[in-house]
């Protein structure tokens, strides 16, 4: 398989399905200087959706190809529309609707490649939405392996899902299965010239692929599979969970003592670390946990967990002091910190320990303090959450004109401590809910700017309907004008004389204009000449001779007149057949047009109305759903709001942990100097 | 020392709930969280989600057949088949000698169409009858040079719609862009 094929699986079924040349899909075309020029979109408005969807534009791209399936105008591309339009509406979330698609699809015989691919993408939107069963189903329904980079995703999801199914010993069998695979180098996409032209749905297949791992910004530069590396980490969370805690802590070292070549999977060795330091230090093995944590960067999204760890191992070697280090650099950073709210008590615990026990009494006051100051910045921040700050600063920060694609949010809004929200914008919770927040904002603004057009086509429907009734009279009065009976009755007429002097072979019948006043003109002469027979009007200028000349030459001109009529006799005959001919057509065009002004004054009062009924009822359908969308953007809000709420919760409950750990600790020390005095007293 | 002792179960706890969340990692977001389960918001945002697709979906229909009925419909695309030779800027498309679009384009349109999207450029209504298209391209050609072509085709119109594609082609023998129409049937 090529490189492109393995980067996009859907390349290889797509080409099969095009019938697109063998060299394109060995890969070979990317290595020929000139290959053949090549069409693939065999159907403008299939290559119109492709147009939209490759901008990004995928409301338009959908809803665009759903009206030229209307109109079955897609047929070269009805599978491949079908496909597109599945993994459409899985990216708005409607995986209920997409898999109907893909039933279908398998039902109308699609090949097992396809229905496999099907499954795959079903299972991982089912797995990314909680619905853990369906996923599992849907993973099993795959019956063959997945071309290249999709088999390891299979296999990694299948893990996944055995792993929050709480099955840890399935999901090391699957992942095993996966670090067995040799592994995979990912071509980077092309962006234009032949490669991409030819890989068309190729990068439907990337974009689906995109499509369910939609929370996750790829890299498109990647030039290497993460998958195992994940599955690698997996695993060993995976035999920790089921008992096998060496081979679990072996292949989690393996990872974080590993050279990593991008950031994405630093951080992964990072958390490896960070994982496998917990797992010792809960084991009480505080060396082998400092070896772990000493690994991690300093800067990174683990490394506050780790310095925490880090400080914790060293207490637990009983060296305070060195704990300090760790512990006084998570002073230093973002407050709000889990781990560095855990570092205030943490540190004066360590002075404690070294004897320091009047900085130690001040570390637990200033952390007390600090507690105090942060649970009320928390509570602004609550409050902040719930006036609709956060979310309407979010919307406002980081715009987005299309529906249903994740974008990160890049942009924090203005409220107070935004250091708070950090944690919680990562939730994949939250993320999910301000999507569909996002998308009902959407709609709600596509519902209106359908109402204000169906209010403009209604006004064109009436103007359309009352100029049909104005100019109605007028073109029927027209059409009255023409009488095509009288005229069917002088063609008749006309067809009848023609076809007597076509059986006498009248020539004189076909004569013109000038020729009937050129005979008009010798019946004139000849009944001159034959007047000078009567001596009364005799003309007495001429004499006999002349006169014979003068009625020679009128015979002869008679006689050349009809000679000329009747060798034209076959050209003209033809001539006025045609014409007659042409007559006919013109008298069953009239009679077309005739019909069809009957049908119209007939038929389009119909359609107009038929016309107004739709935009009604399509109208009414808006209605309908402009109070569901506006109720659900409320509720969606206050979910989104409550989701950031909890989380925030979470943190008070934390510092009020933090909060009575400090009490005491400040009794503890007290209590201690108490008894130290009281004894020195009691000293004789 | 319980106050080590609580302190380390507190960090443990803290930690598994706000980094390492179960341990597991999601392929490629590592610190991604657990799946979210199902609520009956998410259903409810998914049908009218669902509802307004289809909406649309009729409306355009509607549209469709109310501004451009088949009878009369005319459609004008523009397509890019590999597309190196020339950098297109914009078209210009007379209709009987009557403009009927002028398009500038963005990078992004013109990457879409290098990756074989097909743009619906005009959407008009025609009498039957015969009628005559005229498109005019700009941009660079071979060796960033401006370039400026057009090219013509007659066509009939009859009762059906007629969907015409203007199509810039790479000329491999002449090393030149070459544009033509084709008249879908």
């Amino acid at each position: 398989m090529s490189r492109a094929a393995s980067r996009f699986p859907w390349a290889t079924w797509a080409c099969n399905r095009l019938g697109v040349v063998a060299l394109a899909c060995s890969g070979l075309a990317a290595q020929a200087a000139e290959p053949p020029l090549l069409h693939t979109v065999q159907a403008p408005h299939y290559g119109d959706t492709l147009f939209h969807f490759y901008q990004d534009h995928h409301f338009t791209a959908l809803t665009s190809l759903m009206v030229s399936q209307h109109f079955q105008r897609l047929s070269p591309h009805a599978d491949e529309a079908e496909i597109l339009r599945g993994g459409l509406l899985l990216t708005y979330g409607l995986h209920h609707e997409a898999g109907d698609i893909f039933a279908r699809l398998i039902t109308q015989g699609a090949a097992p490649a396809v229905r496999d691919r099907a499954w795959y993408f079903l299972a991982k939107i089912r797995y990314e939405r909680g619905n853990l069963g369906e996923a599992a189903d849907a993973l099993s329904r795959i019956q063959g392996p997945l071309p290249g980079q999709l088999e390891e995703e299979r296999l990694l999801l299948s893990g996944q899902v055995s792993l929050a199914l709480g099955d840890p010993a399935r999901a090391a069998v699957e992942l095993r299965a996966l670090l067995a695979r040799p592994p995979s180098v990912i071509e980077p996409p092309k962006t234009a010239g032949v490669a991409a032209k030819r890989s068309i749905f190729s990068r439907i297949g990337s974009w689906l692929l995109d499509a369910v791992t939609f929370s996750f910004a790829r890299d498109p530069e990647q030039r290497f599979s993460t998958a195992p590396a994940y599955a690698r980490f997996n695993l060993g969370v995976a035999l920790i969970r089921s008992g096998d805690v060496a081979g679990g802590k072996a292949l989690l070292d393996e990872i974080g003592s590993a050279s990593m070549p991008d950031d994405e999977l630093r951080a992964l060795r990072d958390q490896a670390n960070v994982a496998l330091g917990f797992t010792a230090l809960s084991q009480d093995d505080p060396e082998g946990a400092a070896l772990a944590l000493e690994r991690v960067r300093l800067k990174g999204a683990h490394s506050n967990k780790a310095l925490l760890g880090f400080g914790w191992a060293a207490a637990a070697q009983k060296k305070p002091e060195r704990a300090l280090v760790p512990w006084s650099e998570l002073l230093q950073r973002e407050a709000s910190d889990p781990a560095v709210l855990e570092a205030r008590i943490a540190v004066p615990y360590a002075l404690a320990e070294v004897g320091a026990v009047g900085q130690a009494l001040s570390g637990y006051q200033a952390a007390i303090a600090a507690y105090a100051q942060e649970s009320t910045a928390l509570d602004e921040s609550i409050a902040a959450i719930r006036s609709g700050k956060l979310v309407a600063g979010l919307v406002e920060r980081n715009p987005d004109e299309s529906m249903g694609w994740f974008r990160a949010l890049t942009a924090l809004p203005e409220v107070p401590h935004t250091g708070h929200l950090v944690p919680v914008l990562a939730q994949h919770e939250f993320q999910e809910a301000f999507k569909n927040y996002r998308d009902l904002l959407f709609l709600s603004g596509n519902l209106g700017d359908w109402q204000e057009k169906l209010g403009v086509y209604g006004d064109m429907l009436a103007t359309r309907r009352a100029g049909f009734t104005e100019r109605l009279p007028q073109v029927r009065s027209k059409a009255a004008e023409l009488r095509v009976d009288v005229l069917q009755g002088q063609r008749d007429k006309l067809a009848a004389e023609l076809g007597a002097a076509h059986a006498a072979a009248d020539g004189q019948a076909f004569a013109g204009a000038a020729e009937r006043e050129q005979f008009a003109r010798l019946a004139d002469v000849n009944a001159l000449l034959a007047a000078q027979a009567d001596p009364a009007r005799r003309d007495p200028s001429l004499d006999e001779a002349e006169l014979a000349q003068l009625a020679e030459r009128a015979r002869r001109l008679q006689g050349a007149l009809a000679w000329q009529l009747a060798e034209q006799l076959p050209e003209r005959r033809w001539a006025a057949e045609k014409a007659l001919a042409d007559t006919d057509g013109g008298l069953a065009e009239a009679r077309v047009r005739d019909a069809r002004l009957a049908a119209a004054q007939k038929d389009e009062p119909a359609r107009f109305e038929r016309f107004a009924t739709r935009l009604a009822e399509l109208g009414q359908r808006i209605k309908a759903l402009q109070p569901r969308v506006a109720s659900l953007t409320v509720e969606q809000q206050k979910a989104l709001q409550e989701t950031a709420v909890a989380s925030l919760q979470i943190q008070k409950e934390r510092l009020a942990g933090y909060t009575a750990q400090a009490q005491y600790a400040v009794a503890q020390l007290y209590d201690r100097a108490t008894q130290r005095k009281e004894g020195e007293r009691a000293k004789p | 020392m319980p106050v080590l002792n609580s302190l380390r179960a507190l960090g443990l706890a803290a930690l598994m709930a706000a980094s390492a969340l179960g341990w597991a990692a999601d392929a490629p977001a590592a610190a991604a969280s657990a799946p979210a389960p199902v609520a009956g918001l998410d259903t409810r945002v998914q049908e009218v989600k669902a509802d307004v697709v289809r909406l649309n979906r009729d409306l355009l229909v509607l549209e469709e057949e109310l501004l451009f009925p088949a009878s009369t419909q005319v459609a004008l695309f523009v397509s890019m088949d590999v597309g190196k030779l020339f950098e297109l800027d914009s078209v210009q498309i007379k209709l009987d000698d009557k403009v009927v679009t002028s398009y500038l384009y963005t990078p992004a349109e013109v990457a879409a169409l290098h990756r074989g999207g097909v743009q619906r450029v005009h959407m008009g209504n025609l009498k039957s009858g015969e009628h005559e298209i005229v498109a005019f391209f700009t941009g660079k050609g071979p060796h960033d040079r401006d370039y400026k072509r057009g090219t013509k085709l007659k066509f009939e119109k009859g009762s059906e719609p007629r969907y015409i594609e203007l199509r810039i082609k790479d000329s491999t023998g002449k090393l030149q862009p070459e544009f033509d129409v084709k008249v879908w049937q």
